[in-house]
């Protein structure tokens, strides 16, 4: 039955940035569909509601406060979840800051504004599947999920760190994806477009209007998609971009609603 | 069908209860696998061929449909026609009640040197990869508009991405499927159809040239990430999520079922 091979019936997933947003919904959808999830990200009070959203799911969530900047916390942070669990099945690379940079002129980026947004969004995902890919090859079998942004595959107005990072991220996802295919790791990426978190982004991206679709993205989309990509529907694919950006990538050559020949 | 009682929540709406799905192309195994999977899921289907002569292969997967407890509709015909095409269209509708999923899986590969290629292959593929799909589209897409939405897949290759010597028609042809999923999923974003795509790597299949034996396959294997071919099987993930509506946010996009092989080029 093909809904079986989206089951994710006792599958430990580990997520970082768990403690809202994007994280937490994938983290309820995993819930839902039978995983039990260990929580990473730096604030405990925002981890312990998505835990608290886990347990009345009826599964375990355990939750690790985590730095993932640095490759000492994300060697810990694998090291408690195996412990938790003896597994990791699925690791999520989720974490990232820098939304609130989008608009600052690079005169006024600091090399710490920089280097803090470079270690968190794509430096904390090498050292994430560098600490876990020793379990998934031992187990052989696992799979990484990515997560970047549509910026990482187009430019932006005073968008430097943020679109770097992402940018990275999908080559980071290519050659994991190539160099452990042969032990049974599947690495693929999710590339959300416009996912207003706060009134700020919301107003900075103008309701998402300009959007193909007609709307922004609602952080339970993504879900759907993580589950996917680590499930066994997803086994033959690797290496692999997936854009969930109701249709923002598809054009971009004019603005959205000017097209030419529409009748005036 | 599933039952969505036991179904766990998070998968229930990657279930396909009572949709009304067409397959066209269906006696290819990418096809015969889609139609198998929307059964499964739960949709109503309708399977197409554009090739005369495939009743036997269709009626072959109609049984496998109902050996898996779902009943499927048959209808064969030479579908590059405009009105073939409609005719399939308005078939689905009235035996469906409705039209909520396309999915074309057409294929017609043409390999040779470009400078031995005639206009009658040119015609030959870019009527059945291209013009066919375009048909299909938009004798779907009228049906969809009206009724105020649908889901539309089509199951295209990785050479849609890439170029390969000595397939210049198939690529040329494959690609402008891609690029019209792209415009087209924009054109209707707002209009409640989504518009994706799914590229496959080399498949085990019969006929394919990649298990020919000689030095093409033998270094093609060694050449692939998974070392081994595509099982047309293994599509059928990657096409539910597409086509479900877990998938409500992504249009115009297109994803490779290929082990990774996009990442290596």
């Amino acid at each position: 039955m093909i809904l079986d091979s989206f089951k994710l019936d006792g599958k430990v997933a580990l997520i970082t940035g768990a403690g809202r947003g994007l994280g937490r919904a994938m983290a309820v959808r995993f819930a839902n569909c039978g995983a039990d999830i260990v929580a990473a990200a730096r604030t405990v009070s925002q981890l312990e509601e998505t835990a608290e959203l886990v347990h009345q799911i009826g599964r375990k969530c355990s939750v690790v406060a985590t730095d993932v900047g640095k490759s000492d916390q994300c060697n810990a942070l694998v090291a408690a979840a195996m412990k938790e669990f003896g597994r990791v099945d699925v690791m999520i690379n989720n974490a990232g800051i820098g939304e609130d940079s989008f608009g600052k002129p690079i005169e006024k980026i600091t090399d710490e504004e920089w280097h803090r947004g470079i270690d968190v969004n794509l430096s904390s995902q090498f050292y994430c599947a560098r600490a876990v890919i020793p379990h998934m090859v031992a187990a052989k079998r696992g799979k990484i999920i990515n997560v970047a942004s549509g910026y990482g595959l187009r430019g932006g107005k005073h968008n430097y760190m943020y679109a770097c990072s992402k940018g990275a991220v999908l080559q980071l996802t290519r050659s994991l994806a190539l160099t452990y295919a042969e032990h049974n790791i599947q690495t693929n990426c999710i590339v959300p477009g416009i996912f207003p978190h706060n009134e700020a982004m919301m107003k900075f991206f103008k309701g998402g209007k300009f959007i193909p679709i007609g709307r922004p993205g609602q952080d339970e989309d993504v879900g759907p998609l993580a589950v996917f990509l680590a499930s066994e529907a997803s086994n033959h694919i690797n290496g692999e971009l997936i854009i969930i950006d109701g249709g923002g990538l598809a054009g971009g050559v004019t603005p959205t609603g000017v097209a030419p020949g529409n009748p005036a | 069908m599933p039952d969505l009682k036991t179904l766990p929540a998070g998968l229930k709406d990657f279930a396909l209860n009572d949709k009304a799905a067409l397959i066209i192309g269906a006696e290819h195994p990418v096809g015969r696998v889609a139609a198998i999977t929307l059964a499964e899921a739960g949709a109503k289907v309708l399977i197409a061929s554009q090739n005369a002569g495939t009743e036997d292969a269709l009626k072959e997967v109609a049984r496998a449909i109902e050996a898996g407890g779902s009943k499927a509709s048959i209808q064969v015909q030479r579908a590059v026609l405009r009105a073939d095409l409609s005719a399939t269209v308005d078939l689905a509708v009235s035996k469906l009640g409705g039209l909520d999923i396309l999915v074309t899986a057409l294929d017609s590969p043409f390999y040779g040197p470009a400078e031995s290629a005639d206009d009658s292959a040119f015609d030959r593929v870019f009527e059945d990869n291209f013009k066919t799909a375009w048909m299909a589209f938009q004798e779907a897409g009228r049906v969809m508009l009206q009724r105020g939405g649908g889901v539309i897949v089509n199951i295209n290759s990785v050479l849609a991405e890439r170029g390969v010597p000595n397939a210049t028609l198939y690529c040329s042809a494959k690609g402008a499927v891609r690029n019209l999923v792209r415009a087209l999923s924009l054109e209707w974003a707002r209009r409640g159809i989504r518009l994706n795509m799914l590229e496959c790597g080399w498949i085990a299949e019969k006929d394919s040239v990649a298990l020919e034996p000689g030095d093409f396959s033998d270094k093609l294997l060694k050449y692939l990430p998974y070392r081994r071919l595509l099982k047309p099987e293994e599509i059928a993930g990657a096409l539910l999520y597409l086509v479900s509506p877990a998938a409500g946010f992504v249009t115009g996009e297109s994803i490779a079922v290929d082990g990774g092989l996009l990442c290596r080029v």
